[in-house]
């Protein structure tokens, strides 16, 4: 890479962080309304926002740059999401509907004590590690299976679209200890400070943006070292980097369970920021949503997933609204037009478009 | 791995004994048996289904076998079974292969292709902290020399011209260090000129690597040709020089027969 | 609406009654004997009873019913007395034919309700409840004297009896046989019970199962437990136990080949394209909802013309299946050249643009039938089931056996004795190849892909006989579906074929012991197992190449 180009790349990151950091700083200090104005709700909602970049990128890691197309990413950021809802459940305590110690759904459903492994949730660093190996756990056990029996490419991604559907009938089920169909939800504080409140707000979706460069340096760091070239290598030629000596089943294996440690990591942050968590987050669709995030964004690219699905979700919420029927018409269109015309994603465009009008040699990864 | 070292008792440095691969009661290999010298270039021939991919395919783990042994001669004296050991640990062990259609890191730069062909560091971690010494460094510019491409070197791979990726393959196996090196119909896709130069590459290496070479190029074979396999059927047919196995009646009439007719 | 309907059924039935009537005007009916018995001395009544006891025409509960019920009146006229009938609307019947009969105001003012005698009642009783037995339907001589055996009445085991006697359906008479024995199980003497209990272990009495504990209950605490009795219960329920065993069995086993012959039609278009094309079309399951609907739609179409009362009407279901075929076959050659073409040996991709197809096509169920499930009836013909010995099988689902062996059969004639068939095996072996040696590929191509689309559609209108319609019926198919094509290996029909039923068989015969969802996690995890062992699928390509 020439300095030149990481000059670009710092200035591209650069533009989004103080993009990002506008936001918390309008919020505190900006007019009540107007075109400047953030409210605490719009805050949350992009702080929502971030959570799915993040989760793009960690898919990214895999799709765009090991060329594993995995279809259960969505599950990882839900069980990340789970892990911080237990926390959250049991730090209602006695303030939930029915005034008992369990959380409401377990009174409703008629529990009698707290399940022995929602016990170590009381404490939030327990939580904070069970959000990493939660879902690194079953990202190894799944993915040690399916990558020692040389699955690959397209089978790949139905198997672990399949383990999505599997887990999420699971979790849709009221005797698995997460509240079935209603899952978590009427949240009221975390480490002690109140989920309502504008101070909370902000931090949360500090926190967002802060996960979301940490995903940022570790894709760029990897991809500096010859691990993350082994990963391309992977990608482009994988019978080439087994018989050059290397386990490939072991670098796509490590792959996998850092991408999904980052899904959990993006999940948990979702869930105090939109205040719930339910089964439907973990449904096969929405692991293709994200695939079409990164695709929209542009794959094997470093900002572009993060990009893709900030620019998604704001058409989907503005689609949603203006045209309730023809939205999903809306958004099916679009990924049909982007896989067949926009292989690169907004970012090839962009790069096309400079490359048209500057007439220069050479294509600029952002 | 590290046991002490013992006698060599052997001129081979591959045996492959009474191995039987069938797919299907189909016998692609059938009860083959095959040595190979230390140092040799082998070339190996044979009609379309004669069992020539099921044989590299065995020979670098990506087969097993039904029954026979395939055994590797260290030059430390110990033998290692190659049937049970996976692809990336019979390539550490020191056998490459090439494979008929380039095979190469299309996004990568050449150099890169050849730092990750590199026999080191080939673990999680070695490859998370590797970091590029002059030695390496040497190395990879020293191959870079051999196959040609040393003006190319920060291009990326994919935009080679077939010949070059034929060579950049080979010159991955190079980098690799390795003991036997197979490759697999090295002329396919090349231009007289590139064809010759490919076969002077891979008499020079004859002696410091052992080269097994399967190809259909007559005029090539005749270039690089010492001892000659022919196989058929799944077992070797013939085995002798270039001229020897040429005039053979029986090879003339599986193999070389067809082809010169075709050929007309 | 309805009131229209049921007062033209009503007048129906009048009209047939009277035919009936009519047609058997010298012999005495039931509405004979009732007018007799309005009229008859207490002491002739015990013989009108005994020949009300000869009909078994489920006319007389009704009759007696609203004779309980004040609803019988008499009118006496110079001539003779007429007994009527008026119903919950005041029209008057003549109880003796049906007629309506026309009276004023005036005349209904001499009406005279007619009460039955508390002795009479009781009487009638007895009669009322036997009466099923004497049914001209054998279906519902066996109800009845299933009824009889669980009452466990003393005084029905003289009729069942009697009936038995003259019984000439053999399955009515087993239905019999096992009802009279439950009820002499508690109102036979020592060696009735114990030849009952012997009795109900030959007959395999499912029914009697419960009885049978409750005896050998009773005896056990009686202290009773190493006499015969008892000793013949615990052997008899053993029997029964086993047989339920085996019904359950082959229910399981039966539900695995419906479950199965689905999960194959669905999935054999799948594993066509796939192996083809390497195309993963993940809008398969709403070319299968396009089946749900055009069968709804040529369901319609019938109701339109002929009415659902029709007998045209159940023949809806035989137009829908090609039907079905050929609206998902168009739409499939659309689909093809318009996306999929771009996108040949790019599974990855072409999972990602079929996704989006298969939102759109979903929100355009939505848009055209609504979000809710649309309403597919089951022509006449295809309610009910087959039964062997307590299991039955119905026959929509038997339908769906026959059309998975139709479906492949048909699709191994198209593939084996077809022009296209072989271009298309010629093209899946190898496309350069075949595209050099003159096939049309690209034709070949859409040809395959919108067979694939018909098919999915064959199931869905298989589907919408067992299941609900609507713009996400095949979502709940898609998943199993792909894995059947991983376990069967890729573009192999006779893979598909087996896994289909592999997995249709593991699922519901783990159904009965895990539930359904469990049941399919299981299945799932048994599938990642299976791969570790074969990953190939059951039949993997012997691809020696290594770049695939």
């Amino acid at each position: 890479m020439t300095n030149k180009n990481i000059f670009k790349e710092l200035g591209a990151s650069g533009v989004i962080l103080a993009f990002l950091m506008l936001l918390p700083i309008l919020n505190m200090v900006g007019p009540d309304s107007g075109l400047f104005s953030v409210s605490a709700f719009q805050l949350s909602l992009w702080g929502k926002y971030l959570t799915f970049a993040v989760l793009a990128m960690s898919l990214n890691l895999l799709w765009g740059y090991t060329g594993l197309l995995c279809l259960c990413q969505s599950l990882f950021f839900a069980l990340g999401g789970y892990m911080m809802g237990m926390y959250l459940m049991l730090m209602i305590g006695e303030r939930g509907a029915y005034k008992s110690v369990l959380p409401d759904f377990m009174v409703f459903l008629g529990y009698q004590d707290l399940p022995i492994h929602w016990a170590p949730f009381y404490n939030f660093w327990f939580t904070s590690a069970a959000i990493l190996w939660v879902p690194g756990v079953v990202a190894l056990i799944f993915g040690y299976l399916a990558f020692r029996s040389r699955i690959r490419g397209v089978y790949f991604s139905i198997l672990t679209q399949a383990l999505t559907y599997a887990s999420c009938l699971l979790f849709y089920r009221n005797d698995f200890t997460f509240g079935g169909n209603n899952g978590f939800t009427d949240f009221k504080d975390i480490l002690g400070m109140d989920l309502n409140s504008i101070e909370t707000v902000r931090i949360l979706f500090i926190s967002s943006v802060v996960l979301l460069f940490l995903t940022y340096f570790i894709t760029s760091f990897l991809l500096k070292t010859k691990l993350g070239k082994i990963q391309q290598a992977i990608r482009d030629s994988e019978n080439r980097v087994l018989f050059s000596g290397y386990s490939t089943a072991n670098f796509k294996l490590g792959i996998f369970v850092l991408s999904a440690m980052i899904a959990g990591a993006a999940g948990a942050l979702y869930v105090p920021q939109v205040g719930g968590i339910n089964p439907s987050l973990m449904e096969a669709a929405k692991s293709l949503e994200v695939v079409v995030w990164v695709a929209v964004g542009g794959r094997g690219t470093k900002w572009g997933p993060a990009i893709g699905a900030i620019f998604v979700n704001l058409l989907k919420s503005y689609t949603t609204q203006a045209f309730p029927d023809y939205w999903l018409i809306f958004m099916g269109g679009l990924f049909v037009f982007v896989v067949l015309f926009m292989p690169q994603g907004l970012i090839g465009v962009y790069n096309q478009l400079k490359e048209k009008f500057l007439k220069k040699e050479g294509t600029v990864s952002v | 791995m590290n046991k002490p070292p013992v006698f060599r008792d052997t001129p081979f440095i591959l045996s492959v004994e009474g191995v039987t691969k069938s797919f299907d009661g189909f016998k692609a290999i059938n009860d083959l048996n095959f040595y190979l010298e230390e140092g040799e270039l082998r070339t190996v021939i044979g009609p379309n289904g004669a069992g020539k991919s099921t044989f590299m395919d065995i020979l670098t783990g990506k087969t097993n076998p039904d029954v026979g042994t395939v055994t590797f001669h260290r030059p430390d004296g110990h033998d290692v079974d190659l049937i049970k050991l996976k692809e990336y640990q019979i390539n550490r062990l020191g056998i490459g292969r090439k494979f008929q259609t380039p095979s190469i890191y299309a996004s990568h730069t050449v150099y890169d292709n050849l730092l990750l062909s590199l026999n080191r560091a080939r673990g999680i971690l070695g490859t998370l902290f590797y970091k590029l010494n002059s030695e390496d460094e040497d190395k990879i510019n020293e191959v870079l020399k051999i196959i040609n491409l040393t003006t190319s070197k920060s291009r990326p791979a994919g935009l080679l011209s077939h010949g070059q990726m034929q060579w950049l393959e080979i010159g991955m196996l190079l980098a690799q260090e390795l003991k036997i090196l197979l490759i697999d119909e090295p002329a396919a896709g090349m231009s007289d000129e590139e064809t010759v130069k490919t076969g002077e590459l891979l008499l020079s290496l004859e002696g410091k690597h052992t080269l097994i070479v399967i190809e259909h190029d007559m005029e090539f074979i005749r270039q690089i040709a010492r001892r000659v396999t022919v196989l058929h059927q799944g077992s070797v047919l013939k085995e002798g020089s270039f001229e020897n196995v040429k005039a053979d009646p029986e090879v003339i009439e599986v193999y070389l027969g067809r082809q010169t007719r075709a050929e007309i | 609406m309805y009131r229209n309907g049921f007062s033209l059924l009503f007048f129906g039935l009048t009209f047939l009654a009277t035919i009936v009537l009519y047609g058997n005007s010298d012999e005495r009916g039931p509405r004979d004997v009732f007018v007799d018995l309005i009229l008859a001395d207490k002491s002739e009544q015990s013989a009108l009873i005994e020949e009300m006891n000869e009909f078994g025409d489920p006319i007389i509960a009704k009759i007696y019913e609203d004779w309980r019920r004040g609803k019988i009146f008499s009118l006496e006229t110079e001539a003779s007395k007429e007994i009527i009938y008026i119903d919950e609307r005041n029209n008057c019947y003549s109880l003796l034919t049906g007629e309506v009969l026309e009276y004023s105001e005036e005349t209904r003012e001499n009406f005279n309700k007619e009460r039955i005698a508390r002795a009479l009642r009781k009487q009638f009783k007895g009669l009322i409840d036997t009466l099923g037995l004497k049914s001209i339907n054998a279906k519902t001589r066996i109800k009845s004297a299933i009824k009889l055996g669980r009452s466990q009445k003393a005084e029905y085991i003289e009729p069942l009896e009697k009936r038995l006697a003259i019984e000439e359906n053999a399955k009515v008479k087993a239905a019999i046989d096992e009802a009279l024995a439950i009820n002499l199980l508690k109102n036979g003497n020592e060696t009735q019970r114990l030849e009952s209990v012997n009795r109900l272990a030959e007959l395999k009495s499912i029914a009697a199962k419960d009885f049978i504990e409750k005896i050998l209950a009773r005896e056990i605490d009686a202290g009773k437990s190493n006499e015969p009795l008892a000793l013949a219960c615990s052997a008899s329920i053993l029997t029964i136990e086993s047989h339920i065993r085996v019904i359950e069995f082959f229910g399981s086993f039966f539900r695995g080949l419906s479950t199965g012959s689905v999960l194959l039609i669905v999935s054999f278009g799948l594993a066509i394209t796939f192996g083809l094309m390497g195309v993963i079309n993940m809008a398969h399951g709403e070319f299968v909802a396009i089946g749900g609907y055009t069968t709804f739609l040529v369901q319609n179409v019938f109701i339109s013309i002929w009415g659902i009362d029709h007998p045209m009407f159940g023949w809806y279901f035989l137009v829908a299946f090609p039907v079905s075929f050929i609206v998902a076959a168009l739409i499939g050659i659309v689909v093809e050249k318009g996306v999929i073409r771009f996108l040949y040996r790019r599974p990855l991709e072409s999972l990602l643009c079929t996704w989006g197809l298969s939102m759109m096509m979903q929100q355009g169920f939505r848009l055209i039938f609504g979000a809710a499930n649309v309403q597919v009836n089951n022509p006449s013909w295809l309610m009910g089931s087959l039964n062997f010995g307590g299991f039955s099988m119905s026959f929509t689902r038997l339908l769906i056996v026959a059309l998975a062996i139709l479906v492949v059969f048909l699709t191994w004639a198209l593939l084996q004795k077809t022009n296209l068939g072989l271009h298309i095996r010629a093209v899946m072996q190898n496309r350069n190849m075949a595209s050099s040696l003159g096939i049309p590929v690209s034709k070949v191509n859409s040809m395959t892909f919108s067979l694939g689309c018909g098919l999915a559609a064959l199931g869905g209108a298989a589907l919408s006989q067992i299941g609900n319609v609507g713009p996400s019926m095949g979502q709940a198919y898609i998943v199993d579906s792909f894995m059947v094509v991983v376990i069967g290996s890729v573009g192999n029909l006779i893979g598909a074929g087996l896994s289909a039923m592999g997995i249709g068989m593991v699922d519901q015969l783990l159904q009965p012991y895990l539930g359904p969802v469990m049941g399919k996690i299981t299945v799932f995890f048994i599938i990642i197992l299976f791969l570790q062992w074969k990953p190939g699928g059951i039949f993997p390509t012997k691809s020696r190449s290594l770049d695939d």
